[in-house]
């Protein structure tokens, strides 16, 4: 069998007050692909770190290629041919592919830069070891994000000295058909010997990629799964989380389905046709599609933040004026945008101040803010969403992924709004808190609002939806009912593999 | 983690925790002992009446880089201010307070241009009121004929007591500039306007997102911060019985510099007005305390330019330490 | 849907180029309108003309490009002019107390290096933000000079400043000669070279400069160092402009410098600031100024010019760039 392309032993990593690592191990064989997977906060990260030679732990061991290193060092590490693709894409929008790939570790000729020598490589590395056909002169700003995720791969692996690399949640900002694109790059760099460290939420993904799978709880590994004989998504969320998927979504409630939002022929007149549907009270409607079907900017032009070109939205007959996202919310139509830490939230506000920002009114008196008033409605409010840390004077910037969504969700729920729209609600959001979102969804559909559900992850919308309108292409193809399909079905769907009347008559 | 990177003994903490205060003081002590004329109330009085203008200029710099950006053509406003309101006078034959509003409304415009910049063309500030600069100084030497003072000695005492009167024997431009203080501190840091204010000014798209209407703020912003830059106009008109075309441009940096020694006083590095009055203070002590050192004047203007620059870097500084 | 698409984006990068065309056919309605416009003479005015702006402009460019072109959390550098001008200022005054050049040169050098390092300490070390950082550097650099020159203007008719006004070689000014040098070392150097590829890595994107092992403060550091060394290299063309040191050449070379630079970004097929977007910019400016100037337009008009210049070029950038 040889010896492991890394091994983690016994690793204790401390933080003030906190034991981060507690004896956990992690071993990945050259040509494989090794799943790590646990909530936030069972130490994924930190072990990252610890591999990076960032954080120094308290005790154990790093071998790599049967070496040890002690210590291990980000000079070290790099050295015997560890790399690193971070979650976030880091690449400068105004430079070209090539100056992408090489940045840092540009060739150099005789006089200034070896241009069309690293050009030729990068080109090269792109299609040969990433099956990407990318002109090395096309700016970053101009390519799609998987695109930019295999130059950021490049970078790391443009070298040829890689023997280990390490993707932390790749495909997080990806569509499904994207993720394609970064899987069969990855199945090649297995195939060239290369051992990965897969880091993901996606737990189907990570069946589907990897050949064996660590489990972390708490900091410490609480299990090494075989994909291929005795680990399904069902297990390993088991093993994370210490209990049962079926936990996860809330069972339905039954709908009281009156009126409701009506929208008809609205359109941005750019990137999604005209589009109707209608969302009962105490009903909740899925957006499923693509990256680039439309989706997104549906969500933006019916929360006015995108101009509407045509189209009309009713509540309960009467017209709704929505030009801008300030009339939406005085219209009670409210939404939990999918990127929180840029529209979600006023990161250095505290959450108090975020809490009430929408609702300034109810805690003032002639334009003058009681602050009292506003700390004591928030504080309830902590309690009811249980917000941890329960401090009203938290800033928000510090708060986990889950918490920092409940603290968006706390100032809708202050308002009168009887429209939620939810973009991507759990993204980046541990399971247990997941969980908890989803929770909140469903009592607030149960006390007869509107819900729009926007998402990428099938299995969300199939879990938590009453009806699931697909787009594809920048049109809505049609409606299906939650009840009577499966994931794979919504999969098929949102990615053209089947057309819905075939799904309606599997079904 | 900040207790490993940041000094720990009692004096580093003292002086992180009030190293501004500290140097105010020191300053202020060593005027004190340069010149004791430095102390008597008489001059005191001089220092807070002598930074009336700039306390006027200051707070509108405040409002907008809470907004998120900077106003380089506030000069112009208080230009325009003085401009409307001695031409008010001089040519229309108006009152001293048809002559006020008109000069308001005069600043007003040059927010509104800034706005229509801003908010209509989404130009960055910083941009916008550069260009909204340059053509309000073409403006005045258009006007002007080349940027000669438009005196005008026959003024109304009603208007030249904005700037010499006395209130309760409080000289009226240190009263006005006090009122326009405390009017500020309400809107800006105990108002649910200035909640939205700062919020947009932090993350602006979270505030349009919680349905904060950015680009009304924005516009009224502009608006207030070059209406109070008008008040300043007034003031330094009737001061000298003359607009004199250009001469806004002097409390520019003054401005930003006050502004911003404030942000950096508050713990979470916030613009807000008590940190930009003790900025305007300090400033006008400084010039004060320099000028009654009997220093000659180029030597006076270079000190003080690097006090100001010292200023501010001990007030970053400061802040960036307790913040670890 | 996809030749629609392709439609749009020809359109929407049409748009982009439109401050392109329209500087163009201002140029053009000029060369109509202004006998002698379009001469070899003229040209090389205007050249001469735009020297001292080039040079502050490369100087701006550098550190735009290693702190980002956001102007108010990025890279700026507001204090170049002034450096210019302490640079001259030095020059001018121990040339006039009977001092080799060589030795004032190296005096100015020292100042303006002194200049450099004090910004880069307090912007990558202090963590200031560059825009107030330089705007108060700027003040106190002019203080500094007043006090050297004591306000006055000198005098300067050292032959080898002289010669770069009034020198040929091979039929060109030996001054544009030295100018093309120094711009062509600086474009070699950042764009070229992978010191300065990397230098704008930093500056596109910190995270991304950082986690390919990019040390991004040296490279701030570097390009302040750099932006004070063009001003050091700039005083002595304003002398040889204005056969010596004067007051207030400050305020214009900043404005003019910041249209310059932000103008040429839109010039560059990535709307971003380049070195060579920087100079051209500059040139055009100048060709404008001198163009309305031989048109006979009033010179007070020309602020007016330059502030609708930024503001339709800005506004359209940043239309084309939001459309994207």
């Amino acid at each position: 069998m040889g010896h492991a392309a890394f091994r983690l032993s016994g690793i204790v990593k401390d933080f003030p007050g906190v034991r981060a690592l507690d004896h956990a191990s992690l071993e990945v064989m050259p040509g494989e692909v090794h799943g790590l997977v646990g909530e936030n906060g069972a130490g994924k990260s930190t072990v990252i770190k610890v591999l990076a030679g960032v954080y120094q732990p308290e005790a154990g061991q790093i071998e790599v290629d049967g070496q040890r290193l002690s210590p291990a060092t980000p000079l070290s590490v790099h050295a015997v041919g560890v790399r690193f693709i971070h979650q976030e894409l880091h690449l400068v929008p105004h430079f070209t592919v090539t100056e992408s790939v090489f940045m840092g570790q540009e060739r150099t000729a005789r006089l200034g830069l070896a241009k069309r020598e690293m050009r030729r490589a990068a080109e090269a590395f792109l299609r040969d070891a990433l099956g990407l056909d990318l002109p090395g002169n096309r700016l970053i700003r101009d390519l799609g994000t998987a695109e930019r995720k295999l130059v950021q791969v490049a970078r790391a692996l443009i070298d040829g000295e890689a023997k280990v690399v390490v993707f932390d949640e790749p495909t997080a900002p990806l569509a499904s058909n994207e993720v394609d694109i970064v899987m069969e790059a990855i199945a090649r760099l297995k195939a060239q010997g290369i051992a990965i460290l897969y880091v993901s939420h996606y737990l189907s993904e990570i069946t589907e990629i990897c050949d064996r799978v660590t489990v972390f709880r708490q900091g410490e590994t609480v299990g090494v799964f075989d994909t291929i004989t005795d680990a399904s998504a069902g297990d390993l969320v088991f093993a994370m989380v210490g209990r049962n998927i079926t936990d996860m979504f809330p069972p339905k409630g039954s709908r009281a389905t009156g009126r409701g939002l009506e929208i008809s022929g609205l359109t941005d007149g750019a990137k999604f046709a005209p589009l109707s549907l209608s969302v009962g009270e105490g009903e909740i409607v899925g957006i499923a599609g693509l990256i680039g079907s439309g989706r997104e900017e549906f969500v933006d032009t019916l929360y006015g933040l995108r101009r509407k070109t045509s189209g009309h939205v009713t509540f309960d007959g009467s017209p709704l004026h929505i030009a801008t996202a300030a009339q939406a919310v005085k219209a009670g139509l409210v939404l939990v945008p999918r990127d929180r830490r840029h529209d979600g939230l006023v990161l250095p506000m505290t959450v108090t101040e975020n809490a009430t920002l929408a609702t300034l009114e109810d805690n003032a008196t002639a334009g003058i803010e009681n602050r009292k008033a506003a700390r004591t409605a928030t504080e309830a409010q902590i309690q009811a969403l249980d917000i941890r840390p329960p401090n009203p004077d938290a800033v928000t910037r510090l708060l986990s992924g889950g918490n920092q969504q409940k603290v968006v969700l706390a100032r809708w729920l202050a308002t009168s709004a009887r429209i939620f729209i939810f973009d991507e609600p759990t993204v980046g959001v541990d399971v247990g808190a997941k969980a908890e979102i989803y929770q909140l969804i469903e009592d607030l559909a149960a006390k007869g609002a509107c819900i729009i559900l926007s998402s990428s992850d099938p299995v969300e919308l199939q879990g938590v939806c009453d009806r699931i309108a697909v787009m594809t292409r920048g049109a809505l193809v049609g409606e299906l009912n939650a009840g009577e399909i499966t994931v794979d079905d919504l999969v098929a769907a949102t990615t053209g593999a089947a057309s819905l009347a075939e799904i309606r008559d599997a079904g | 983690m900040s207790s490993t990177s940041a000094p720990s003994g009692p004096f580093a903490n003292i002086f992180l925790r009030f190293g501004f205060l500290i140097v105010f003081a020191a300053f202020f002590a060593l005027f004190a002992v340069w010149n004791p004329v430095f102390v008597q109330g008489g001059n005191l009085m001089n220092i807070v009446e002598g930074s009336a203008v700039l306390m006027i200029v200051a707070l509108g710099m405040t409002l907008i880089v809470a907004t998120g950006g900077i106003d380089l053509s506030i000069g112009i406003a208080l230009d325009f201010g003085a401009a409307f309101a001695v031409v008010a006078m001089k040519t229309y034959g108006l009152d001293w307070f048809g002559a006020a509003c008109a000069g308001i409304i005069g600043g007003s415009l040059v927010g509104l241009f800034n706005a229509a910049l801003v908010v209509g063309l989404r130009i960055s500030p910083f941009l916008a009121t550069l260009s909204t600069f340059f053509i309000g100084s073409s403006v005045q030497r258009i006007f002007t004929n080349g940027g000669g003072p438009i005196s005008h000695r026959r003024m109304p005492e009603e208007f030249r007591n904005l700037a010499l009167g006395q209130i309760a024997g409080i000289p009226t431009e240190a009263v006005i500039a006090f009122v326009l203080a405390v009017l500020y501190f309400l809107v800006l840091e105990r108002s649910i306007w200035g909640r939205r204010i700062h919020a947009m000014g932090m993350q602006r798209s979270a505030a349009v997102v919680a349905g904060i209407r950015v680009n009304r703020i924005l516009l009224l912003c502009f608006v207030l911060a070059s209406a109070t830059c008008a008040v300043g106009g007034l003031i330094a008109a009737a001061n000298i019985r003359m607009f004199t075309p250009l001469s806004g441009f002097s409390y520019l940096l003054d401005a930003i510099a006050a502004v911003f020694i404030g942000a950096a006083l508050h713990p979470r590095g916030r613009p807000n007005i008590p940190g930009t009055v003790i900025g305007v203070l300090f400033l006008g002590m400084v010039a004060n305390g320099l000028n009654l050192m009997g220093l000659n004047f180029n030597t006076k203007d270079a000190l003080q330019g690097i006090i100001l620059l010292s200023a501010l870097a001990l007030a970053v500084a400061q802040r960036k330490a307790r913040n670890g | 849907m996809q030749a629609d698409a392709q439609g749009r984006r020809f359109l929407l990068e049409l748009f982009g180029f439109l401050p392109v065309i329209i500087f163009a056919g201002v140029l053009v309605y000029i060369s109509f309108n202004a006998p002698n416009f379009v001469t070899l003479r003229n040209l090389e005015l205007i050249v001469m003309q735009s020297l001292p702006v080039v040079l502050v402009c490369a100087g701006l460019a550098a550190v735009v490009m290693a702190g980002g072109d956001d102007v108010v959390s990025g890279g700026i550098d507001l204090s170049i002019p002034a450096t210019a001008v302490l640079s001259a200022g030095i020059t001018a005054q121990m040339l006039s107390l009977g001092y080799p050049l060589l030795f004032c040169a190296a005096a100015a050098l020292a100042a303006s290096t002194v200049v450099g390092v004090l910004n880069a300490l307090l912007v990558t070390r202090i963590q200031m933000t560059p825009l107030l950082t330089t705007l108060a550097m700027f003040v106190a650099v002019v203080g500094a000079n007043n006090v050297v020159t004591a306000s006055r203007r000198i005098n300067v008719d050292h032959p080898w400043i002289i010669a770069l006004r009034a020198q040929d070689v091979g039929g060109v000014p030996l001054g544009i000669v030295v100018v093309a040098l120094v711009v062509a070392a600086a474009f070699f150097l950042l764009h070229q070279t992978r010191w300065g590829l990397n230098l704008q890595a930093a500056g596109g994107s910190r995270d991304a400069a950082e986690i390919s092992g990019l040390n991004v403060n040296r490279f701030i550091d570097q390009s302040f160092l750099l932006a004070a060394f063009t001003g050091f290299i700039c005083g002595f063309f304003i002398l040889a402009r204005g056969s010596g040191s004067s007051p207030g050449v400050q305020d214009n070379l900043m404005l003019e410098m910041v249209l310059a630079t932000f103008l040429g970004a839109a010039f560059s097929p990535r709307r971003v600031v380049t070195m060579w977007g920087a100079v051209l910019g500059a040139l055009l400016v100048a060709a404008i100024s001198i163009g309305f100037k031989s048109m006979g337009v009033n010179l007070f008009w020309t602020g007016l010019i330059k502030g609708s210049l930024i503001v339709l070029v800005v506004a359209f950038s940043a239309i084309s760039q939001r459309a994207r």
